[in-house]
């Protein structure tokens, strides 16, 4: 689904971010992406939903090379991810029901189907009584889960969440999780973005690990110090066989 | 809010566009401009309205101007030879206080004028159908009375319709310029929407929005503004013509402005013209700017 090969990221005449970047998503899994603030995590993100090109090496999103992808097939590619930014990023001037209704609308779903879909998907969230609130007057949990809504009401094909449980306390970032792995099981992949390296552990899920813009794999609390990348630069299929 | 829900897709606006200074300021600089083209409008229509009538009562009319000096009998053989000539359908010795009325506003109301020896003048009335034979008409009339003027007032009248044409170029281009002055306005207004909501334009973009579902969200904008300043900018050039009317009339223009007012079907089309015209260029300007401008974005 999501294949980074040899890719390196760098601002200008700035250190480079990411170096040699090769990861690969497959289709329905469940990654965690884990790295301290600084090490490239966002700026890795930025690249697979398609809003950074890299600077070197090779991006591919649902079998289509993301460098010779004209802007119709980039707007068609962006359609099929869902994100969970950072800080949010919800348009404060729309209530939280047409905060949750943009991908839809965008998309050009009929009116009806978004007068359906948009209410129950928010009750399903806990926002049944938000629906008209303006995000400003949301507590951080509640933007939270707007956020995430936003991002899976379209159904994706890949959901990606930076930091989604940066603010939240362990037991909040736990129900998240669940809510992450709730929606994987009806066939979304999903990469997680977090700086707490000991929260991923506690999932079985697999673990990419970012240190200073290079990237290992990590599984059951061992941080790999092997690049899945073959010695003719393709990234081996089989990653167990590098950890 | 649930009704904002239910507007139509069309008119809805993800980018809080409706909230930004241009809004409060553009539809009066539109508004302006509107006026001052449709005033522009009305003048051309009371320009050719003007030339028109004059044209239509100048090409029935001809003057022939009479030395002071000439005898009654010939005065008489000239009418004569006027009323038998083809075409001419009246030909009628203006009385003494006619012409002196017409000499009012050179001479005043002096006395004096009955003392002058001023021509006596012969108002033609001819049939616009029928060309006329004036080399022979002239030498016929000059062989009656020597230094006969006989004027059908075409050289005057090309004259004031070269200056009439050179109006019409001034006002149309001056409506050239303010169509102009309102694409720049709108390219502008239109940059620093792009500029101020920069952020919400590449989420759009990130939740897989095309170029032309922003650039749509502009031009709903610029249609709505566009459209303000029209019907405001109209309605003070409607305004301005039942005003000018009374005042028209006062000044004694020769042709009335007060025809051009509330009846005039043809003032009424062109304000609504002008104000869609508004709307329509700052959407289409909008729509271009915004779209180049987006091609630009990752």
């Amino acid at each position: 689904m999501v294949r980074l090969e040899n890719v390196g990221k760098r601002y200008g005449t700035d250190a480079e971010i990411l170096h040699d970047v090769s990861l690969k998503l497959d289709t329905g899994g469940f990654y965690f992406l884990t790295g301290v603030s600084g090490a490239g995590k966002t700026t890795l993100l930025k690249m697979i939903y398609l809003a950074e090109p890299p600077s070197t090496g090779l991006v591919t999103l649902f079998d289509t090379d993301a460098a010779s992808a004209d802007r119709a097939t980039y707007t068609a590619l962006r359609r099929r991810i869902g994100i969970v930014f950072q800080d949010f990023r919800l348009v404060d001037h729309l209530s939280v029901r047409d905060n949750v209704a943009l991908p839809l609308r965008i998309a050009g779903a009929p009116e009806r189907e978004i007068r359906e879909n948009v209410p129950e998907l928010l009750g399903w969230m806990g926002l049944e009584g938000k629906l008209d609130f303006r995000p400003a007057t949301l507590s951080g949990g509640e933007q939270q889960r707007v956020a995430i809504a936003r991002a899976i009401v379209r159904r994706p094909d890949l959901l990606i969440a930076d930091e989604p449980t940066g603010n939240v306390d362990d037991e909040i970032a736990m129900l998240l999780v669940r809510v992450f792995e709730r929606i994987n099981k009806l066939g979304t992949t999903v990469l997680i973005a977090t700086h707490d390296i000991a929260f991923a552990r506690q999932f079985s899920h697999r673990r990419y690990h970012l240190d200073r813009g290079i990237l290992s794999i990590a599984n059951d609390g061992v941080i790999a110090d092997v690049v899945p990348v073959a010695d003719d630069g393709t990234i081996v299929e089989d990653e167990q066989a590098v950890e | 809010m649930i009704a904002a829900l239910h507007l139509p897709r069309q008119f809805r606006l993800d980018l809080p566009l409706r909230q930004d200074a241009s809004g409060r300021f553009l539809p009066w600089i539109i508004a302006l401009m509107v006026y001052l083209a449709a005033m522009g409008g009305i003048g051309l229509i009371w320009l050719g309205d003007t030339l028109s009538q004059w044209d239509a009562s100048l090409a029935s009319a001809l003057t022939l101007q009479i030395p002071a000096d000439a005898s009654q009998p010939r005065i008489e053989m000239a009418l004569g030879a006027l009323k038998q000539t083809q075409g001419v359908v009246s030909a009628r010795l203006l009385e003494p206080e006619e012409t002196a009325k017409l000499l009012q506003p050179w001479l005043g109301n002096s006395a004096a004028i009955a003392n002058l020896p001023v021509p006596h003048l012969v108002d033609v009335r001819v049939d616009p159908r029928v060309a006329i034979d004036y080399p022979t008409l002239r030498k016929q009339l000059d062989t009656i009375i020597p230094n006969a003027q006989l004027d059908n007032n075409r050289s005057w009248l090309a004259d004031v319709r070269g200056f009439a044409l050179r109006i019409e170029g001034v006002i149309t281009a001056g409506v050239m310029v303010v169509t102009a002055l309102i694409v720049t306005i709108i390219i502008f207004t239109a940059r620093i929407g792009l500029a101020i909501h920069r952020s919400v334009i590449e989420l759009l973009h990130l939740l897989g929005a095309q170029d032309a579902y922003i650039a749509r969200q502009f031009q709903v904008h610029a249609l709505s503004l566009g459209l303000r300043g029209g019907v405001i900018g109209g309605a003070a050039a409607a305004l301005t013509v039942v005003v000018l009317g009374p005042a028209g009339h006062m000044l004694q223009l020769p042709v009335p402005i007060a025809t051009y007012g509330i009846f005039d079907w043809r003032m009424w089309l062109l304000l609504i013209l002008t104000g869609i015209a508004a709307g329509g260029v700052a959407m289409v300007t909008a729509r271009i700017t915004v779209l180049r401008q987006l091609a630009r974005m990752p």
